[in-house]
Parts: C-alpha cells; structure tokens; sequence
C-alpha cells in the first residue's frame, strides 16, 4: 500500500479533501479502512474526546442488535408493563377489603376500578396515551462523554409517570361525569341535610 | 382625510360582514342545539385519536311525555354504555358498577353544550360560519368556534344543511392542526322511536347514587390564580384518586365547552419538571415544585396547563 494513499485518508479524516470516489476506496480496501478508523481514533485521543468505554467496532454491534432485534418492539414493552401492573393491583386489592365501603358515587368508583382492573388488563395499559414530551430541560448532550443515567430507574421513573398520567386522565373523567351533578345536588343540598358525614369523613381519610 | 374616510368604510363593512357571519353561525348553532333535544335519530359516529378509531352508536328520541331518551355505546372492546331518561343518566363502564346520577346532560364524547345553552360560549369564543363542503354525503355548513386566545383549542362543526345534525366534529389548534375528530358515518333521522329506545323506556336504570354534600364545593387551601377567560369552578373537593389511591385536593373549572381538573397533593421528592402528555386533545400535565405536587387535566393547550399550574399558590393555614 502507498505511502500516498494513506496520506489520501488522513487528509479526508480532517476534512480537507470531499471526494466522493476516494471515499468509496476507502470503503472498498479493507486496509484503508482500516487505518481510517485508526486516524480517527488518534484524533478522538488527542482531543481528549474519548467515551470512557471503549468499543472499537460499534458498526458489527450495531449489525449483530439489529439482526437480534424482533420485528414489532412494541408489544415487548407492553408485557412488561402489564406484569408489573398485575403485581401492583394485587398489592393494592388486597386491603382494599378491610376498607368500609362509602356510600359515596366515588367509595363505588373506587370499588368498582379495583375489582375490575385484575380482570381487563386491556383497558388499563395507557394505549391512549401516545407520547411524553418533556416540557423543559431534556436537551441531552451529544457527545461521546455523556454517560447515561442508570437504565433501570429510568424505565421505572417513566412507567410511574405513565401510570400517575393515566390515573390522572380517567379520575378527571369521572369527575366531569359528577361534576354535572354538582349544580343540582348543591341546589338540593337544602333538603338533603341527613347525608352521612361520618362516611364521608372516612373515605377522605 | 380620503385615505382615512375609505379605511373607516372598509372597516365598517368589514365588522358587519363579521357580525353577519357570527349571527348566522349563531343561528346555526342554535339549530343543532334544538335538532340534539328534539329530533329521533339513530346514528353512528367515530372517534379519531392518537391515530385509532373507537365507534360508538348514538340514539336519541323523544316520547310520547316529552321525555327525552338517549343511548351512547361504545362498540369495540369493554362495554361502555350511557343511557339517559330524562334527568336521569347511567353510566355502564368497566371501571365500575352502573351507576346513575341526576343531570340533564350526557357527559361522553360529543360535548354536552352542543345541545345546550351555546350563548355562554360567547365570552370565550367567537363563532364563524365558515362554507359548505360535503360531509357524509350531504351538504354540509361549516362553522367553527373559534377560541378568541390562544389559550383553547377551536371546535370545528360541519352541520347538516337538512336536519341540522352533527355530522363532524374537530379540535382543532390555532396552527390548524387537528387532535380528535368526531366522524359521523351514519345518519338517519326518523318520526317514530327507534328499537333500542323503546326498549330503554322499559328498561330500570341503576340507582341514582347519592353525592353527599359535603363530598362537593370544600374549601381548599390554596387557589389558581389565573385562568383563560371564561372558566368558572364547578367543584372542589377532597377524594383519592381511584387507580392510584393518592389522596389529593381537587377543583374541577369548566367554561361550558371545556373542562380543566386541577389536582394539588404533598409529595415525597422536592422538585420535579413539568412533564406531559396528550391523549387526543385532552393534556395530562404534572408537576412537583417545593414538594407540592400539581396536576392539570383538560382539552387544552400544554401552555395553558402549564400557566394554570404555574399559578397556583399554597394559601397560609388560618389559625384554628
């Protein structure tokens, strides 16, 4: 191999040269591109612009997890989800029997969504739910040094707030559903003056 | 003086053209209102969201006693049903067992002041008859609610030129873009009462679960201090959020067409962002500022919920 050639890669490692057919010889020569990784590896040394792991062949690894990768990610996420949502309902069915049940539209509610939610696993997966968009702040650094927050509390981090997201989204619902009624119960409210305030009481306990 | 007379004229044609339009799209509006109370209709429409569909079946009649009956049922996956006699309306979710409570309105995917009062409307937005298009095969008028800031979405209506009925519904955003649709797909409006209402009038409906007083209009401790125009409290109350079991402070705003929640708790981490999302057109967003937490439900822009929130302040405990 020329000493030309070589020369040819380090002046297209630093911009100098943006020529389309040396870059397909490069491609093309094991070797050259070879050393093309090598220069740029050089380069990110001297720059102090080194990732503190190094993984020289990033392109194969990305290759073999794209060939790994099943075809529809989506319901893989899916699973996940639901299992620890079973989880966390059985939690949270259980003492539930030990609560005295309010005679309040929102006591039933509240009855009605646990007992339910252990057998439609379906309507609980927030599917309406399409997107997070971080409002302020999420801009991440690009560059090789950014080290990545810790996978697995952020994955929980997220699956909390879309469980907060969806809890939130169905109890307005059902409060507009009531809050039609307010109008009418607070012009009644005169007559109805035996409602138990003790269950109330309870209930907001 | 030439320059300046003309500009006044055109300005003065331009307002009248205005008013006209609004007046028109007025009587539009009032049209439908009286064609939802009045009129036997069996129909079907769809609901457009984060790119699915969800079908439902819409009958609504009158009988003999000038009661009105209505059915809205969803028609993919768990049943969702609401049924109305009169002042009575049931509600059948998974969620919960049937429950019935007293209104005159069905709280459910078309929006209830379509066949009410649209006039309080008026304070927050502006209504504009628009053109003609066809719209399930029939001519159709266009009229659009126009939000008068940006702080609300725009409800874009294409009106049946014969009957008067809903036959599409958009929330739209200022840029234009559209986040939920109603799509009617079916329409037929009939002299008699249709089969499914005839069963209704037979039918028990659940019973009527009683909201004790003091479950309504709580004082709460502390106060949103801003709020697009327009928007009134409905309710304020103390409960716990049925999923979550979070207990929370909790006022309900409307302005007639829209409804916002606001959700208000303590919360173990001092600080988080204002994170969101976006079902449809109604946002979901939260966050903790000195270990408070807040939330804001509604159909409006991120914006606007994250200035509602933003205004929130904690009001001093009053001495015992």
């Amino acid at each position: 191999m020329s000493e030309n050639k070589f020369e040819t890669v380090s002046s297209c490692v630093d911009n100098f040269q943006h020529n389309e057919s040396t870059f397909d010889e490069i491609i093309k020569d094991e070797h050259l591109s070879a050393t093309w990784d090598r220069y740029h590896l050089i380069g990110d040394v001297l720059r102090n612009d080194t990732p503190d792991i190094f993984q020289f062949d990033l392109s194969a690894e990305i290759a073999s997890a794209i060939a790994d990768e099943p075809t529809i990610l989506a319901p893989k996420a899916k699973n996940v989800f639901t299992l620890k949502f079973k989880a966390k309902v059985v939690e949270l069915a259980k003492p539930f029997g030990q609560l005295a049940i309010a005679a309040s539209a929102a006591g039933l509610m509240v009855l009605g969504v646990q007992s339910n939610v252990a057998q439609n696993n379906d309507t609980i997966l927030p599917s309406q739910i399409v997107q997070t968009i971080p409002m302020a702040g999420i801009a991440e650094p690009v560059s090789l040094n950014f080290q990545q927050p810790d996978r697995a509390s952020q994955k929980k981090a997220y699956i909390e707030q879309q469980r907060r997201f969806y809890a939130l989204l169905s109890d307005h619902q059902q409060q507009i559903k009531l809050g039609s009624v307010t109008v009418n119960v607070v012009d009644n409210a005169n007559k109805n003056t035996e409602t138990d305030t003790k269950k109330v009481n309870e209930y907001n306990k | 003086m030439k320059l300046l007379s003309s500009t006044l004229l055109l300005l003065s044609l331009s307002f009248s053209a205005v008013a006209d339009e609004s007046k028109s799209a007025k009587v539009w509006l009032d049209r439908l209102s009286s064609s939802l109370k009045s009129l036997n209709f069996s129909t079907s429409f769809v609901v457009i969201k984060n790119n699915q569909a969800q079908p439902y079946h819409w009958f609504h009649g009158v009988d003999e006693n000038d009661t009105q009956l209505e059915i809205i049922s969803s028609l993919n996956g768990p049943r969702r049903d609401i049924l109305r006699i009169g002042d009575i309306v049931s509600y059948i979710e998974p969620e919960s067992p049937p429950y019935s409570v007293t209104s005159k309105q069905i709280s459910g995917p078309i929006p209830a002041i379509l066949s009410g009062d649209i006039t309080q409307l008026e304070s927050g937005y502006d209504f504009i008859s628009v053109g003609r298009s066809r719209i399930l095969g029939r001519p159709a008028q266009l009229i659009r609610i126009e939000a008068k800031k940006a702080y609300r979405y725009a409800y874009w209506l294409w009106l049946d030129q014969k009957s008067g009925m809903l036959l599409k519904l958009s929330i739209v955003t200022k840029k234009g873009q559209q986040l939920e649709q109603i799509q009617f797909t079916h329409l037929e409006v009939t002299q008699k009462l249709s089969e499914p209402l005839l069963q209704l009038q037979s039918t028990e409906l659940p019973i009527i679960v009683d909201i004790p007083q003091q479950y309504l209009q709580q004082a709460l401790q502390w106060q949103v201090n801003w709020l697009p125009e327009g928007f009134r409290q409905v309710n304020s109350n103390r409960h716990k959020i049925s999923l979550t079991k979070q207990p929370v402070e909790f006022m309900l705003f409307s302005d007639g067409l829209v409804d916002i929640s606001i959700y208000v708790n303590g919360t173990k981490e001092k600080k988080r962002d204002a994170d969101f999302v976006m079902d449809g057109a109604t946002v979901v967003l939260n966050q903790v500022n000195k270990g408070i937490e807040v939330s804001v439900v509604g159909k409006i822009p991120s914006q606007t919920a994250k200035a509602i929130a933003d205004s929130i302040t904690i009001m001093a405990p009053k001495a015992p």
